[in-house]
């Protein structure tokens, strides 16, 4: 079956179905963003990270309290580090990594394992393209880091720290996978992208 | 306006600008014109030119206007100081910004599936930069293309055009000679998804029968502005 692009209030399904991106009116399923409808399945192409538990995100911290620290996760409200569970300091200003631990509807949104992200730089995409960073298996984010030879941790919220290597074509090519992530046969161009630019820089 | 110095409006079944009653002035939509912007969108209908730009959903401030069963939808529609005929002394708020802001807030309250964001803001902020009347529903239509582009989950788009009645016949998409010197001028906007009604004012004086057949004429012209809404949401993709 063919990919379609949808716009917001286009009929997905003649049933109610419960799932991101749509919302159900009179027993039928309606999008709610833009997204691609292909083989019965609907993908977002467009929204906010929304947060769920066990997701390894990219931080930064916004504020330190008593308690602990507010830390800015690209979600609508901010999570909550408590310092009771921290054996290290952090300032105001520092990229971290931690887990979701939870998260409930009145947008408390706890956050565990903190790790320090040093000597790096974080882009941001929109959180909907991550499985196409990633690719299937990591085929798309292992290519990556074999050409620029980068150390590239993607984050469940659309940021993405990168390290070492050749940064600069790492967040190029990340980018250009965010940018394109609707099209099909991607793996292959931004393979053709990265070795072209490789043999342009290395000559 | 002073009713004495009226011009003739409708001459052989043409309008001032050559239109025919029921033709809407030619509408360019543009999606994601801002990079600083969570969604934004550029509108030109006819000498009409609008530029909206969407944030969030983000944290509320003031913290205590937030609801926790919703989001909070503000809207800012505001006129540049250049942006009319007539002198706009300068930017800003007045009185009449501030009634259209009021509707663009309810209108867009009625879109924005906002239950999914309790505690949080939606901000829109809407910009006339040329004015030729008919703001109220381009800016609308500018802010619902910037609200998709934002990614912000919608029930539709919101799409509309004002009828009014000019020398005493009904003419869809008044400019500004047209709704200064005609009797009557009707915004009207709807969801494109289940064609609820999301804006319905009034200015002057219409029959039931009037009334009627003017909805219907809106809503004929409100599909020709979805479907460049959705043309400029598809053409980003390609």
């Amino acid at each position: 079956m063919e990919k379609k692009i949808v716009t917001p209030g286009e009929l997905l399904f003649d049933f109610p179905k419960r799932l991101s991106g749509a919302y159900v009116e009179n027993g039928k399923t309606y999008s709610s963003v833009v997204g691609v409808l292909s083989e019965g399945f609907f993908i977002p192409l467009r929204g906010r990270y929304a947060p769920f538990p066990g997701d390894l995100i990219v931080g930064v911290v916004m504020e330190e309290r008593f308690s602990g620290y507010l830390v800015d996760v690209n979600a609508p409200f901010p999570g909550v580090l408590d310092s009771r569970d921290l054996r290290v300091e952090f300032r105001i200003g520092d990229l971290l990594v931690a887990r979701v631990d939870s998260v409930d509807e009145v947008s408390n949104l706890v956050l565990v394992d903190p790790k320090k992200l040093l000597k790096g730089e974080v882009i941001e995409v929109g959180a909907v393209s991550v499985p196409r960073i990633i690719g299937r298996n990591n085929s798309m984010i292992d290519m990556v880091r074999n050409i620029t030879k980068s150390e590239v941790f993607v984050g469940k919220n659309g940021r993405i720290f990168i390290k070492n290597g050749n940064a600069a074509l790492a967040a190029e090519a990340v980018r250009k996978i965010a940018d394109e992530a609707h099209t099909s046969g991607l793996t292959e161009k931004i393979k053709n992208f990265l070795e072209a630019r490789t043999n342009e820089q290395s000559k | 306006m002073n009713k004495a110095n009226k011009p003739e409006l409708i001459i052989d079944g043409r309008r001032t600008d050559g239109r025919n009653l029921e033709d809407l002035r030619s509408v360019k939509i543009e999606s994601g014109v801002l990079d600083n912007a969570d969604g934004s969108a550029m509108v030109e209908w006819g000498n009409n030119k609008i530029i909206a730009g969407v944030y969030g959903p983000r944290e509320v401030f003031p913290k205590h206007f937030s609801d926790p069963y919703k989001a909070v939808v503000n809207f800012r529609y505001v006129m540049c100081s250049f942006s009319s005929l007539e002198e706009h002394s300068r930017g800003g708020p007045n009185r009449r910004s501030i009634e259209i802001s009021k509707m663009g807030k309810h209108v867009f309250e009625n879109l924005i599936l906002t239950e999914q964001f309790p505690n949080t803001a939606i901000d829109i902020d809407v910009e006339v930069l040329q004015s030729d009347g008919g703001t109220r529903v381009a800016a609308f239509t500018a802010a619902s293309v910037a609200l998709v582009d934002a990614g912000i989950p919608v029930k539709g788009f919101a799409g509309g055009v004002s009828v009014g009645k000019v020398d005493g016949r009904l003419a869809v998409d008044l400019n500004k000679i047209e709704d200064n010197y005609g009797e009557s001028d009707v915004p009207v906007m709807f969801n494109s998804s289940n064609s609820e009604i999301l804006l319905l004012q009034m200015d002057g004086l219409l029959t039931r029968e009037e009334y009627e057949r003017s909805i219907d004429l809106c809503y004929e012209a409100s599909k020709k502005v979805n479907a460049l809404q959705v043309d400029s949401i598809k053409k980003k993709m390609e």
